[in-house]
Parts: structure tokens; C-alpha cells; sequence
């Protein structure tokens, strides 16, 4: 009677690493907990209103503007006897007044601890945050265009739209700028990129940097130091972790940016890395019958905007069959092949 | 992405200059408007209410000494609000809430991710299946799904006990569940 008040609702919305099971991140958690249910399968319906109450349903915001916000603000501001603050405005309020400052640099200390991003200010900057398997084609101020694929993040200073900072995967066409020959710089945890103006891609999955060029030309500043000069069709991958630096060409027929037409190009590529794109793009956990089944080679387009569509062009390819079950694709042979 | 947290905002928001007052409009402005919006209908009721509403807060800042939950305290105290106001222009006629509130908490399409975990034929079928619910459950949903709030934190804002929370959200949500298989169902049969 006890142990069945003590496994409530409540019970299980309350523990961080049910939470994860339930929306599939974590895998110690995900084993930890499909073995519990199986040895307390009389709580199973409790522990599926849990999972239901935390996936819940997506909304899509549907938020007034920011420029409607701003107006709103302006109409505001006079009625309590302030002026609006622009943004060198604040910076003028940071030098004159310097203890607001000490105070500012305080709190946020224990923001940059955990988000690891710089300092910035939501006044003066813009973030751009993809979800799993949301691709958006994005225009910045200085003209330029980004595809960013899912799970990814850009951010930058309104003051400068041009030193653009991305944790993920994105595509870019820089807008050149000649009569001022202003450099485009993208920078990641690895390295920065410096450019004039040129299409390429950069992916900062699997705790490096991969830089792929295009056109035009590009130059690398590694975080260790190093800078290295690129040429269109090359390849750059480097980990700050790892200080591992590869510098090769790739085969430029199967572009490694072609997600953003909808599909994915692969070339001889193993199974394992293909279903590897589609756990970091759709937050999915793929598992395997056995090992073999990792090293199938793929070659050809997959189409990436619909993961069902994805999935079957996959089982096709390699002649498997894929399971998609809360989150888990499980992949086995096919008895008819 | 939280740039900066509610206590950091509150803080400069206290301190009675423009930044704080502005940093916490910008944040606090769109949730509480579309919050407003689906509560009463009306929206030049809602944007007149929010910006009177951020008003008396600024003037009134110094009678909150700490507040616990910004988000919980602000979606309350503008709910009463925007609550009062509607009751004025029904000519001081004291109506209950959910009189008030008959037809509120309308979802479209377009608010309806395309992800999602219960199998649905469309968004629009997922629209119109919330917009039957009522209109306690569209507004447990919409709190903890579109504004992103604790179970605990809706318990403030709506006045029930946490409990209660998490029984609307479960019955709500096996609700949706149900009739959106049923409705699968009979558009399978309707195809054949």
C-alpha cells in the first residue's frame, strides 16, 4: 500500500532522469529505467501519464513581434518618466557608473558558467536556435545567407553582424563586402573562420569543427594558435580537445552541406555515420542488432525533411529494417534480403 | 535562450532605471499579451491592461520586497488584473471567472508544432481537438506547453492545488490521446 502512494505522478515528474527517459536523452537513464518499468510493470500506467505530462504537446509560440515589443516599450517608458535606453546608452551607464557594473559582471558570472557563452546582452544581440530536425534558411543584416540545420544555435552582436558565433551545423553564403573588404568571421569551440566573401559549411557535432569550402576562399584561426589558409573543395577538421587537425580534399560531388536541399549526400559512408547525422538532427537513439550492421555502406541522396521517409529510403539502401519506437530506431536484418 | 535570469532582472528592475524596466517588458511583454489574448478575446483590451499593468508595477516597485517566482507573480497579478477589467466594462456586474471565460484559450493551426509525440493526422486536427477541451485544461495546456511554466507554478497562477495541476494535465492530455485515435480511426474507414 505504501510503495504504491510513493510511485504517484508526482514521483516520477519529479526526478531529472526519468524526465530523460521520456524524452530519450540520456542513455544510462533510458536502460536504467526500461529495466525498472519491466520489474515494476504494475506502476505502467502512472509511468506512461508521466512520460505523457513531460513530452506533452509542441506549440508554436505565436509572440508579438520584437519591433511590436519595442513600440509598446516606447509608449511605456515616457508614462513612468524614463527615456528609452538605447544601446550606447547602456554602455555609457557601464563606464559612468561603475559599481552597477561590478554588479552586472557578478551575476552573470554564474550564467557564462553553465551556458559558456561570452557576455552579451539581449538588447544588442540576436540568437537564431534551431530544434531537432528543423531546418530554417536565415538572412543577416549584412546580407548574408544561412541555412541552419537542426539542434544548432548562431548568435551575435547586433552592433556586429559580421563575427557570428555557432555551436551545430550551418551553411553559409557570405555577401562580400569590397569597397571596405570587412571580413565575415564565424566562430566555433575550435577555431574561427576568416572570410571575404564564399559559400561553405561548418559542423561542430562530435567535439570538433568541420569546415568545408565551397567557393571563394576562407582562412582558419585555430584555437591553438594556428592559422591555415583553405581553397575551395578542401576539407578542415579540428578539435580543440583533441588538438586533432585534418586538412584534406573532398569529393566535391556529394557536398557535405546538400541537408540543406533536404536531403543527405552520402558516398561509400557506413552506416553507423549516416544514422549518426539523424541522432543529432532529430534527437533520436539508434541501436543495433549487431555490429556488422554498423559497417553497411550507403551511397546516394536521403531525403532528411520527414524522418519516416528518411527511414525507409535507409532500410532500401542497406537492405535492414528499422524499428522507431519512442525515440529509438532499432535496426536489424531483414529476413526477406 | 535565458540571457539573463529573472533575479538579475528583477534586481535592475527594482533599482528604478530604464534598462531593468526595459530588459523585463522585453521578456515579460510576449508571453503575458499572448497569455492576456487568450484569456479575454480582445486585444486592444489585453494591450491597454499589460502596459497599465507594467506601469503600476514599476510604481509600485518598492512594495515587493523579494518575489520567489517572477513568472508565476506577474502571470497571476496581470490574470487579476485584466480580470477586474472585464468586469468593469460588464458594468461592475461581479461574474465568475469561468462566465467570463467562455470561449476563451482558441488555438490555430499555425500554433501547433508539426512535432510531435502522439501521432496526429495535422495540426489542424490537433487544434481542434485541444479547442474542444475545457477551457480548465486549455488553460492548464497552454501554461505549461506554449508558456513553458512549472506544474507548480500553474498551481499559483490558477488558484488549484498542485495535485490538481497534474490531474487536469493527465486527463486533458489522455483526452487528446483518445480522440485523436478515434479520429484516426474513422479516417482510415472513411478512405476504404
Amino acid at each position: 500500500m505504501d510503495n504504491k502512494n510513493k510511485f504517484d505522478l508526482h514521483y516520477f515528474l519529479s526526478d531529472v532522469s526519468f524526465e530523460n527517459w521520456a524524452k530519450g536523452l540520456n542513455k544510462n537513464d533510458i536502460t536504467y529505467w526500461n529495466n525498472w518499468i519491466q520489474n515494476n510493470a504494475e506502476h505502467i500506467e502512472t509511468v506512461e501519464n508521466a512520460k505523457s505530462i513531460i513530452t506533452g504537446i509542441k506549440f508554436n509560440q505565436h509572440y508579438p513581434s520584437n519591433e511590436k515589443v519595442d513600440q509598446a516599450l516606447a509608449r511605456v517608458l515616457p508614462k513612468i518618466g524614463l527615456k528609452p535606453s538605447t544601446k550606447t546608452k547602456l554602455n555609457k551607464t557601464r563606464t559612468i557608473n561603475s559599481s552597477l557594473f561590478t554588479i552586472v559582471a557578478a551575476v552573470l558570472l554564474v550564467l557564462i558558467s553553465y551556458t559558456s557563452y561570452s557576455f552579451f546582452n539581449s538588447n544588442s544581440s540576436t540568437v537564431h536556435k534551431t530544434n531537432f530536425g528543423e531546418i530554417i534558411d536565415l538572412k543577416l543584416p549584412d546580407g548574408t545567407s544561412v541555412v541552419l540545420n537542426g539542434n544548432s544555435v548562431i548568435w551575435y552582436e547586433n552592433e556586429n553582424p559580421r563575427y557570428i558565433h555557432l555551436k551545430g551545423e550551418a551553411y553559409f553564403k557570405v555577401k562580400p563586402i569590397p569597397n571596405t573588404n570587412a571580413k565575415f568571421w564565424v566562430a566555433t569551440e575550435d577555431l574561427k573562420v576568416a572570410v571575404l566573401g564564399t559559400q561553405f559549411h561548418v559542423n561542430t557535432r562530435k567535439q570538433k569543427t568541420n569546415v568545408v569550402l565551397d567557393q571563394g576562399s576562407i582562412q582558419l584561426e585555430l584555437n591553438n594558435g594556428k592559422v591555415t589558409k583553405m581553397i575551395p573543395g578542401e576539407m578542415v577538421s579540428f578539435s580543440n580537445k583533441s588538438k586533432e587537425l585534418i586538412h584534406r580534399k573532398v569529393d566535391t560531388e556529394t557536398p557535405y552541406a546538400l541537408w540543406r536541399g533536404g536531403t543527405y549526400a552520402f558516398n561509400e559512408i557506413p552506416l553507423k555515420e549516416v544514422m549518426f547525422n539523424l541522432e543529432i538532427t532529430y534527437g533520436l537513439e539508434v541501436q543495433y542488432e549487431s555490429n556488422q550492421l554498423m559497417e553497411i555502406l550507403i551511397s546516394g541522396g536521403i531525403p532528411n525533411h520527414n524522418l519516416q521517409i528518411c527511414i525507409a529510403a535507409i532500410e532500401k539502401a542497406t537492405g535492414t529494417r528499422i524499428i522507431h519506437k519512442d525515440n529509438i530506431l532499432r535496426i536489424q536484418e531483414n529476413p526477406i534480403y | 535562450m535565458e540571457l539573463h535570469s529573472d533575479e538579475t532582472i528583477w534586481y535592475f528592475f527594482k533599482k528604478g532605471e530604464a534598462t531593468g524596466f526595459s530588459l523585463l517588458f522585453k521578456k515579460y511583454y510576449p508571453p503575458l499579451q499572448v497569455y492576456g489574448l487568450k484569456l479575454s478575446n480582445n486585444q486592444a483590451l489585453t494591450e491597454d491592461c499589460l502596459q497599465n499593468f507594467f506601469i503600476q508595477l514599476f510604481e509600485d516597485r518598492h512594495k515587493q520586497n523579494s518575489i520567489n517566482n517572477l513568472k508565476a507573480y506577474l502571470f497571476v497579478s496581470f490574470k487579476r488584473r485584466l480580470i477586474k477589467q472585464l468586469q468593469k466594462n460588464q458594468n461592475n456586474i461581479p461574474i465568475i471567472e469561468a462566465q467570463l471565460f467562455k470561449s476563451n484559450f482558441t488555438f490555430s493551426a499555425e500554433e501547433i508544432s508539426v512535432h510531435q509525440e502522439i501521432q496526429f493526422l495535422c495540426t489542424s486536427t490537433l487544434a481542434t481537438l485541444i479547442n474542444k477541451l475545457s477551457s480548465r485544461e486549455k488553460e492548464v495546456l497552454y501554461l505549461k506547453y506554449y508558456s513553458g511554466m512549472k506544474s507548480a507554478d500553474i498551481a499559483e497562477v490558477m488558484d488549484i492545488s498542485y495535485q490538481s495541476v497534474l490531474n487536469v494535465l493527465q486527463k486533458g492530455l489522455s483526452k487528446l490521446r483518445k480522440s485523436s485515435e478515434n479520429k484516426q480511426i474513422r479516417n482510415i474507414l472513411k478512405k476504404s
